[in-house]
């Protein structure tokens, strides 16, 4: 039934609608730099989001925890055989991702007769010097784009701006990691919050808050409802870290003395 | 659920060592000074920088004792070309079973991989082309205290109770730890940071005294051993400045 080119187009169509239902309760995920290194941040329940895949790339994802976990041992796979094959400076988060994990999602987005994956990725790369740090994120098929200050996943597209406006708006580069984890905390209420509306059908009502404006009292009393039975995750990517290994979580006792007044009285 | 890293690499063709045909009789030269004690804080391990080829010296600035991980060091006697590459494999190793698996590798299976090496590479180590006699010292984190482990060829894996020697240089040292240790005024076990290093250069002094392949410290070329300490925080190097000054304070007047 797919042999007639305007079926398989459809059929591709079908399946980026299918796709996109998946992600609508998904947590988003915020990578964003700090002067030091990357911050990523999520919200998740029992399953983590958030992996060390190299010694200086970070790994967010959204969707089906098994085939996160699939593509996250193709790319641990790729990252250690290649980093010792030839050398750690040679696994970057450029050449994992254009051509690792790319052509497999995007493989698997055009194989009709196959189950896709139900991912959306965000490799975060350390680099050697301030500024030269490397964000991608990969969509479900395949496509990717790259920055360096910060970057998200969320539910649809319109979401992830909302929260990129938010995060340039409130955390200017160079930032220290305290106001980082601040401002990547606040961007993951903004992001849940408009998915939740978008759900709700309440989108066109609130589309002026998506400018950068939000009230952060609002925000902190988003955050009590929405996390009191989950898990905040942060990782980092820290620059000073001791050895080749630059990734470590943040405990709840340095968030917690990292979070200013209002968020961790909203969070407590 | 894939976590074996050497594995992975064995299924992609990998092969440690050279083949060859195991039981030609060859001499087994181990010419360097390893040791590792246990201190008040957790274990020191150090060695010499000399590297040697017959009677040359081929080199004078080897790093001997390597970081596996935040946690763990090998310091390797033998024939450097393998006991690099076994401390390649092993780093990665441990770095992947931690990135899979979300948890460290036990202290007990860092010790079992570094065995398994040494096991599959026996028909090169009897050829007299790969042998490696290592010191391994980590923090064992279940049981909340630093460890040494020393192994002979084959692979078999021996705890260093209180201290553990290897290389050419070992013989010489051996006895006067076993002295220090048992007459000295203090055990090595209760000795202080400053203690424990100043005795580590003082042995590696005398090995060097004793045994050609074996390299001393060479205060116009500012060379000092590798010396570094494992306590529950990770690993530490001490830098060179800490070790000239001890150095020139309470080794060198005595030689």
């Amino acid at each position: 039934m797919y042999e007639e080119p305007y079926k398989w187009v459809e059929a591709v169509g079908n399946r980026r609608h299918y796709l996109d239902e998946q992600f609508k309760e998904g947590s988003p995920v915020v990578a964003l730099a700090y002067d030091a290194g990357i911050l990523l941040l999520t919200v998740s329940k029992g399953t983590p989001k958030l992996y060390e895949i190299y010694d200086r790339l970070a790994l967010g994802g959204m969707g089906h925890p098994a085939d996160l976990e699939k593509l996250r041992f193709s790319l641990l796979e790729m990252a250690h055989v290649e980093g010792f094959n030839r050398s750690p400076s040679d696994v970057t988060g450029s050449r994992m991702v254009k051509y690792g994990i790319a052509p497999i999602l995007k493989q698997a987005f055009e194989e009709v007769f196959k189950a896709p994956f139900i991912v959306k990725l965000l490799m975060a790369e350390l680099g050697a010097k301030a500024g030269k740090n490397s964000l991608l994120t990969i969509n479900y098929d395949g496509t990717f784009e790259e920055t360096s200050h910060c970057a998200v996943l969320a539910a649809t597209q319109s979401v992830q701006e909302t929260m990129l406006q938010f995060l340039r708006g409130q955390v200017p580069e160079g930032s220290s990691l305290d106001r980082t984890v601040a401002g990547a905390l606040l961007a993951w209420a903004v992001g849940d919050r408009a998915q939740r509306r978008r759900e709700t059908g309440q989108q066109d009502k609130h589309e002026k808050e998506t400018t950068g404006s939000e009230d952060p009292a609002e925000l902190a009393g988003y955050l009590r409802e929405r996390v009191s039975d989950k898990t905040i995750e942060c990782a980092l990517l820290d620059r000073h870290e001791r050895g080749s290994s630059k990734y470590r979580m943040l405990t709840v006792d340095e968030l917690g003395r990292m979070l200013p007044p209002d968020l961790k009285a909203a969070l407590s | 659920m894939h976590s074996d890293f050497y594995q992975l690499l064995k299924e992609q063709g990998y092969q440690l060592g050279v083949p060859a045909t195991a039981g030609s009789g060859v001499d087994i030269p181990t010419a360097t000074t390893i040791l590792a004690f246990k201190y008040r804080d957790g274990v020191l391990i150090a060695g010499d920088r000399r590297a040697t080829a017959g009677n040359m010296v081929m080199y004078d600035r080897t790093d001997k004792v390597l970081e596996v991980d935040r946690h763990s060091v090998m310091a390797i006697a033998g024939v450097p070309a393998t006991a690099y590459e076994m401390v390649r494999v092993l780093e990665h190793s441990f770095k992947y079973y931690r990135r899979t698996q979300l948890q460290e590798l036990s202290f007990e299976g860092k010790l079992r991989a570094l065995s398994k090496l040494l096991k599959e590479n026996v028909p090169a180590a009897l050829s007299g082309t790969g042998a490696v006699v290592p010191i391994f010292a980590g923090y064992d984190a279940e049981q909340e205290t630093a460890k040494i482990y020393f192994y002979d060829i084959l692979g078999a894996e021996f705890e260093g109770v209180e201290y553990a020697v290897s290389g050419s240089g070992s013989p010489t040292i051996r006895g006067i730890m076993h002295y220090v240790n048992t007459w000295g005024d203090q055990p090595l076990q209760a000795m202080s940071e400053e203690q424990a290093a100043v005795q580590a250069l003082r042995l590696l002094t005398s090995a060097a005294e004793f045994d050609s392949a074996t390299g001393g410290v060479n205060r116009e070329a500012n060379l000092y051993p590798i010396i570094k300490l494992i306590t529950a925080a990770g690993v530490d190097t001490m830098p060179d400045v800490r070790l000239k000054s001890l150095f020139e304070t309470k080794v060198a007047r005595h030689v």
